[in-house]
């Protein structure tokens, strides 16, 4: 997967990507396939699909601390450790040493990275849902931030498109609340759990469906090209797939890059600035700096994808100035940066079910059950907030675990814990949150991590709109596992902070009017336009569904018209 | 002495109050019996360290399959808790052995040895602290270290390395855990 930089003496290529996670391991599959020889510049190390999951094959036993999060990792990954079973010794190490790579929280943001090929779609959790036509409507029809320059029938075939090259396991519903897509055959619902759907249906009218999740339940050809097979069902997922059954970059999108033999990848090197040439008018390529030993580079093309992750793209707008751009690269409107949102994630309830005692499971679903939004759509009206939230969750059998907290020890205490336990169900909620140009990041004015580049201030938190959806999160999810009949129910709501949700977008927005956005309808930053910026920074609301489908779509749709544009000599 | 002395002797040992997490708090000030103090390294001595194996092997004991000792428990809590515990916990732990030192408890017969953390069991249930209460510790690190060893796992569960599918099935009368 290496390449020779040296053999091009002037650095120069027909595109360059910034990150090679989700977005843009998409940009540099769709740029390559249409032709262009691709720069990806990655600032974090190179992880080598398959060869590189070290803890992917391991047993239960030879994890030292059995999983556990050490001390030391949790200080070493001060943040990344806040979301829960990330400082786990199966994948700690695969994801940013917070101590070296420090942030700083004017408001506390749990900002979750992973510096090295692939980023966060190594250990993203596959969920994958489609925006409905409403999610791009609701700031015009509710008169929030700005108007979204696309419509849902822009995206539709690009969804399709990167639906088929990644493989979604799913059921269709036929629901215009959560469009159905192109999918693999879907996973099984538990006994429960079908328990459950039936209830919520006959006294909610409220549908339930399983996961829609980047798994690979029937592999077709376009995945076993790149060497994929089907899962195994271990839900080992976060460690890394040998099988390469759950779609991430390292195991779709820059293989299929590499296959067409144009894409080269620069690993640990940090592009700090976008370089703009006064006289073009345009961006003619970026600075780098190898993370290793300090050193800087220059590299050139004639177009550029953003795709650092929200936060870091936003701060390398920022960090990029010019006489053109003296409040940053593309910040005429002063928005880069701006309109950070999330997802609420970390509350709703759990129960125990009664009953099913002879219903089991044989092998571990990499799913979960999932509840479409119900709130402020048909005929629900909320009065204290605007938008709503869906469910994931799911009903397992206890293990041992159950011992824990339980009374006894001794022989047949023993002997109990051998056997399955009663089944519990939990859900949980993603809630939409609102754009706000308060909730922000931006460059610390004075301090520099080690390598000379302005720290990133976190400066965000939730809102009213968005406490008051917690609250609702919370008391649906009793009411509807009460209403199935379970019992013991039990809601939760963890202190959390902006972040949380693992879904930061929003700092480098798509909009009609170059004065209240950054970006237009094809991503292009509306001052410089051989500049695309496709991944979560782009979007103008935030859904409340999982991103990363619509960030590939946007990706994808983007590529297509940047080479098309280039063919034309638009850009 | 039997089982109600023993539970008698243990509460009179708390201090009248009938109370677990009370003796935990008068220990913080009783210098001897607090030994670890802020920054030091958590190590046990040799008694502390058989007082753990033999209340490990009381919570999981050998039977037809391994018990607690056979798989390496005593030292991987005493492992753990250096490891992946903070201070707090660390002294909870110290402060609940501190206690059953006092009432002997290597000394004691095997069933007032269970009288003893039975009644230990009931009385952490009242108790409310920010640290983790040391019967809680011991039970939750005895059970993971046990059911995730290489011979306490397969002892216990059927263990399937590469499911390769997913189904929904009917439990067999008896039928142990699947663990992966
Ligand atoms: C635990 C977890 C679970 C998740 N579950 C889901 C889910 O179920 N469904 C879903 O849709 N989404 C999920 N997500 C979110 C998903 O991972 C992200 O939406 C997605 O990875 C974002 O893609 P990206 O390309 O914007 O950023 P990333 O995938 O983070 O990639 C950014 C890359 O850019 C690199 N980079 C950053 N700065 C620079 C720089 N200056 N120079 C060079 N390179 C740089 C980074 O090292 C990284 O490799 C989850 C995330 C986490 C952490
Ligand atoms: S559950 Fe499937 S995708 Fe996940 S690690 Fe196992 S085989 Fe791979």
């Amino acid at each position: 997967m290496n390449l020779n930089i040296k053999a091009n003496k002037n650095n120069t290529f027909d595109a360059i990507v910034v990150g090679s996670g989700m977005s843009g391991g998409f940009a540099a599959k769709e740029l390559t396939e249409r032709g262009l020889k691709v720069l990806m510049i990655e600032r974090g190390h190179e992880i080598k699909h398959v060869e590189d999951y070290d803890t992917a094959m391991k047993e239960p036993w030879e994890f030292e601390h059995r999983g556990k999060t050490t001390n030391i990792s949790a200080e070493e990954r001060w943040a990344n450790s806040r979301f829960p079973g990330l400082g786990s010794e199966e994948v700690v190490n695969h994801l940013t040493n917070d101590k070296e790579n420090p942030y700083i929280e004017k408001r506390a943001f749990d900002w979750i990275r992973a510096y090295h090929t692939g980023g966060k779609s190594m250990h993203w959790g596959r969920q994958s849902y489609r925006w409905g036509k409403h999610d791009f409507e609701a700031n015009a029809k509710e008169g929030i931030g700005i108007d979204w320059p696309i419509r849902y029938e822009d995206l539709e075939p690009w969804y399709t498109h990167v639906e088929k090259f990644v493989g979604i396991s799913g059921q269709k519903e036929g629901l215009e609340v959560l469009p159905d897509g192109h999918f693999l055959p879907a996973m099984p619902l538990f006994a429960p759990e079908v328990h459950f759907k039936n209830k919520m249906m006959e006294r909610f009218n409220r549908p339930v469906t399983v996961g829609r999740v980047a798994n690979l339940t029937q592999p077709q050809d376009i995945h076993t090209a790149l060497g994929r097979a089907s899962c195994q069902y271990r839900s080992k997922c976060q460690r890394g797939c040998p099988y390469g059954a759950y779609y991430s970059s390292l195991s779709g999108s820059i293989p299929a890059a590499m296959r067409t033999n144009r894409l080269s990848i620069l690993h640990d090197s940090i592009v700090s600035e976008i370089i703009y040439d006064e006289q073009k008018k345009r961006a003619t390529g970026v600075r780098i700096i190898n993370q290793n030993n300090m050193q800087t580079e220059e590299y050139f093309a004639k177009i550029i994808f953003l795709n650092a992750g929200s936060i870091n793209t936003a701060a390398l707008m920022l960090n990029s100035k010019s006489n053109r751009f003296q409040n940053g690269f593309g910040n005429d409107s002063d928005q880069v940066g701006r309109n950070l949102m999330d997802h609420q994630l970390g509350s709703g309830a759990s129960a125990t079910v009664d009953g099913f005692e002879d219903d089991y499971v044989f092998g571990q679903r990499p799913n979960a059950m999932y509840i479409p939004r119900f709130r402020n759509w048909g005929d629900d009206k909320q009065t204290s907030y605007l938008r709503g939230f869906g469910y994931q969750g799911g009903a397992s059998r206890e293990g041992w675990e159950r011992g824990i907290s339980a009374d006894g020890f001794g022989d047949d205490f023993k002997q109990n814990l051998t056997k399955p336990g009663p089944w519990n169900i939990r859900i949980g909620g993603f809630g939409e949150i609102l754009p706000d140009p308060n909730n922000r990041i931006y460059l610390d004015p004075n301090k520099k991590d080690k390598w000379g580049i302005p720290m990133i201030v976190t400066d965000a938190a939730f809102v009213e709109n968005d406490w008051a959806m917690r609250k609702d999160i919370v008391a649906s999810a009793v009411e509807m596992l009460e209403t199935a009949g379970f019992k013991n129910v039990t809601s939760y709501d963890r202190p959390t902070h902006m972040g949380l949700g693992i879904h930061d977008m929003g700092t480098a927005r798509m909009g009609r009017d170059p004065k209240t956005s950054v970006l237009n309808a094809f991503n292009q930053v509306h001052d410089c336009k051989n500049v695309f910026v496709t991944d979560g920074a782009a979007m103008t609301s935030a859904s409340c569904v999982n991103p990363s489908i619509t960030y590939m779509a946007l990706t994808a749709r983007a590529a297509d018209f940047a080479v098309k544009s280039l063919k034309k000599k638009e850009l | 002495m039997n089982r109600r002395e023993v539970i008698k002797n243990v509460a009179l040992m708390l201090g009248g109050t009938f109370s677990a997490s009370s003796l935990m708090a008068m220990n913080h000030w009783e210098q001897s019996t607090s030994p670890n103090k802020a920054g030091a390294v958590f190590i046990l001595t040799d008694i502390q360290q058989k007082m753990v194996a033999e209340i490990a092997e009381i919570i999981i004991p050998k039977t037809e399959t391994p018990g607690a000792k056979d798989v390496g428990v005593p030292a991987f809590i005493e492992m753990m808790l250096k490891d992946c515990y903070k201070e707090p916990d660390q002294e909870s732990f110290m402060e609940g052995l501190a206690s059953l030192e006092k009432v002997k408890f290597l000394s004691l017969n095997s069933d007032e040895r269970k009288g003893v953390l039975k009644f230990l069991e009931q009385e952490t249930k009242k108790m409310k602290s920010k640290s983790t209460p040391f019967w809680r510790l011991i039970k939750e690190l005895t059970l993971l270290g046990y059911f995730t060893s290489e011979a306490g796992l397969k002892a216990s569960f059927q263990y399937v390395q590469i499911p390769g599918k997913l189904e929904l099935i009917k439990l067999k009368p008896n039928q142990k855990s699947y663990a992966y």
